[in-house]
């Protein structure tokens, strides 16, 4: 049985908390499970998937196709051949040029408004016509207008926080003063753990009830502080590049739950 | 003969324009009803704007019951108080209720196409 395409928004409330490194690697593992998949910078203030995937010669960005200048098959990078197995990915990029940032940062309510109903529109021309199984959507910290838009249109949030304390307030304050408004299925990660004991099954499951108690939302998953991550430079495809390493295994199992409706 | 079908037609046609007043009413006693469970005593009449945005943070400024309806029909672009009902699990009155107050506000559009009344976002032509 096929199970239900989705669209995966990954947010958080400050920045550096690892939403690209997720994002990518997400998407990642579904493409190496044989799935259909996209990801697309939402991250308009500061794109960085277009340097993180090397890819040149760009004809549309993601911003066009919110602009309304061209349709969603256009943007798509192919970019497949980047990860193991027989599976798709595809990449929608924010354009870096200045320029650019600086047009996309004065848009009005109104163009956001139907920036809204392009990204729900996604539903029907990715997910249905073009079978896509998932979109991940890498979204910019904090409230903004593209984050919250995404968040909107998805129907999964992963939320990445550390153990930042102003992280943490803020965090909890996003969720419940904006998520539960939008009444979203939201999955937390804990990373940047420090607490070297965290593989150990009691410990797992104590940081899981703490999470549900602070945060009021289930945990997808833990992920410590690996310095392999600073190493990589940019390198950021884990799944591809280091497939054994923990942290393929740790966004393998997040993919699972995902997948499975397990996360509550 | 002739004489016979217009004696025929013509009560039909008035039947039916006057439960399409009747159902208009209706919508207006609900909408009515609705604010006024709604807003705290005398709290602000509804604005009414030409054409208000129903963007993310006009969802996020919006009381909870009203939210829930403009979250759905944002999902579903164009749909009736009955589809809308659907989504959220609330009597379809009541949706109607909340869509005819969506659209004195100025975020909806509604369109009326024989018995059906569609409800949309007007992405298109604003801005």
């Amino acid at each position: 049985m096929k199970t239900m395409s989705k669209i995966i928004a990954v947010h958080s409330y400050k920045g550096g908390t690892g939403k690209t490194l997720l994002s990518l690697n997400l998407a990642a593992t579904f493409a190496k499970l044989g799935k259909r998949v996209a990801i697309f910078d939402l991250d308009f203030r500061a794109p960085s998937l277009a340097s993180i995937l090397k890819t040149e010669n760009v004809e549309y960005w993601f911003n066009d196709y919110l602009n309304s200048t061209c349709d969603a098959k256009q943007v798509l990078v192919d970019l497949s051949f980047k990860v193991p197995g027989n599976g798709k990915f595809f990449a929608g990029l924010a354009n870096p040029a200045t320029e650019a940032i600086r047009d996309m940062s004065a848009k009005d309510r109104k163009w956001e408004m139907r920036a809204l109903g392009r990204l729900l529109a996604l539903k029907e021309t990715l997910l249905k016509d073009q079978n896509f199984d998932y979109l991940v959507f890498d979204t910019s910290p904090g409230l903004q207008y593209s984050s919250i838009n995404a968040i909107v249109a998805a129907d999964f949030v992963v939320v990445a926080t550390t153990g930042d304390r102003s992280d943490v307030e803020g965090t909890k304050r996003m969720l419940q003063e904006l998520y539960s408004l939008f009444e979203k299925k939201t999955g937390l990660v804990l990373n940047k753990v420090l607490d070297s004991n965290f593989t150990a099954t009691a410990k797992k499951s104590e940081m899981s009830s703490r999470v549900k108690t602070i945060y009021h939302v289930p945990m997808l998953g833990i992920v410590p502080c690996f310095c392999e991550i600073l190493r990589a430079e940019g390198n950021l495809i884990f799944v591809e590049d280091k497939p054994d390493h923990p942290f393929t295994k740790i966004v393998a199992e997040m993919a699972r739950k995902i997948e499975n409706n397990e996360v509550n | 003969m002739i004489k016979n079908e217009i004696l025929t037609k013509k009560p039909i046609t008035i039947f039916e324009k006057i439960e399409a007043s009747l159902e208009r009413l209706n919508e207006k006693m609900e909408v009515i009803i609705e604010i006024q469970k709604n807003s705290n005593d005398n709290q602000r009449p509804v604005v009414t704007l030409p054409d208000a945005s129903l963007d993310v943070m006009t969802l996020l400024s919006m009381p909870d019951h009203l939210r829930k309806t403009a979250m759905a029909i944002c999902r579903c672009v164009r749909a009736t108080a009955e589809e809308i009902a659907e989504q959220t699990s609330r009597a379809r009155a009541v949706e109607s209720a909340y869509l005819n107050q969506l659209v004195i506000m100025g975020y909806l559009k509604k369109e009326r196409k024989g018995r059906k009344a569609y409800f949309y976002v007007d992405r298109e032509t604003q801005g």
